[in-house]
């Protein structure tokens, strides 16, 4: 068992990246407590698992996406779990007392929820984490020219999505 | 619409907090030991699981199209090979009583029948003359 002072580190320093990514992926408050837990409790019992790791964030990225991925396998098909996030419309940004910031927010979730994962969890990390693409393609486990295009197309949406929005408040 | 002005714009939106309550449930949780048969269960599966998730996922539809090409061979394979000799493999050899069963069966159907008969293949074949075939002298005038 690794210090616990070891672990309440990694919990300050990367839980509110993990929660979001998460949050962004599972678009379930519970289900993202349930794998943030899951990946603390890995991390207290292989101490060894962060030595190999280059940088702390992308490894733990890379932990939670394949916990992520886990648990969307345990509850069937994936293009059926896709389909239930898009439906969804849990915001992940903080709340705005703006009107128009808040119905842009909200928008931006909504436009978030419609991409497939693939290209939403690019744009998370590239926007939200300011990862690297080689970074960004560490932690997923894909080409970086991928992570590129993906972030690439991933912004063409939104932007196309929320044009008439963002020009009205711009 | 200016491209990075946009993402700047989605840059700047403030992500939602995580709460504040989970960070002692969740380390609470992580340091609490747990029995030490299910933790190495558990965690044996768990890296079993971790495994071929990393090995099979990247790939799902080659990995069933394998699959599925395995299953063809097998279907191929059993409905080709010849159904006697697996009667064959599978017939047990006749228990003694079974052997003394079929043998009073026997014995019983040809007292019932009586003395059998040679069968018309079986018959010796009449001895009458025949004409002698002239095709060998045929062949050697030819």
């Amino acid at each position: 068992m690794p210090d616990e002072s070891d672990l309440q580190r990694l919990y300050d320093e990367h839980a509110q990246a993990l929660f979001a990514f998460l949050l962004n992926f599972t678009r379930d408050e519970d289900d993202t407590r349930d794998l943030l837990q899951e990946i603390f409790t890995r991390l207290a019992r292989q101490p060894g698992l962060l030595r190999g790791a280059r940088e702390e964030r992308p490894f733990l990225i890379r932990l939670a996406h394949n916990a992520a991925i886990d648990m969307m396998r345990r509850r069937g098909a994936r293009q059926k779990y896709y389909d239930q996030l898009a439906d969804e419309t849990l915001t992940f940004f903080a709340s705005a007392e703006n009107p128009d910031e808040a119905e842009f927010r909200q928008s931006l979730s909504r436009a978030l929820a419609e991409l497939p994962y693939e290209q939403r969890a690019v744009v998370h990390l590239k926007l939200w984490e300011n990862l690297t693409f080689d970074q960004i393609a560490d932690a997923l486990d894909l080409p970086p020219n991928t992570a590129a295009s993906r972030y690439r197309y991933g912004i063409d949406k939104l932007r196309e999505r929320l044009r008439p929005l963002y020009e009205e408040i711009k | 619409m200016n491209t990075d002005d946009f993402e700047k714009r989605l840059q700047r939106q403030p992500l939602r907090e995580i709460p504040a309550e989970w960070r002692e449930e969740i380390l609470k949780g992580a340091q609490t030991p747990r029995h030490s048969s299910s933790v190495t269960r558990h965690s044996f599966l768990s890296t079993l699981n971790s495994k071929l998730s990393t090995v099979l996922w990247p790939h799902p539809k080659a990995w069933a199209g394998l699959a599925a090409a395995w299953v063809l061979i097998v279907a191929v394979h059993f409905a080709s090979s010849d159904p006697s000799l697996q009667v064959a493999k599978k017939a047990q050899p006749p228990t003694p009583e079974v052997l003394v069963i079929l043998q009073q069966q026997q014995r019983l159907l040809a007292e019932l029948v009586g003395p059998t008969m040679p069968r018309e293949a079986d018959r010796p074949k009449p001895n009458t003359a025949q004409p002698r075939s002239e095709r060998r002298m045929e062949t050697v005038c030819a």
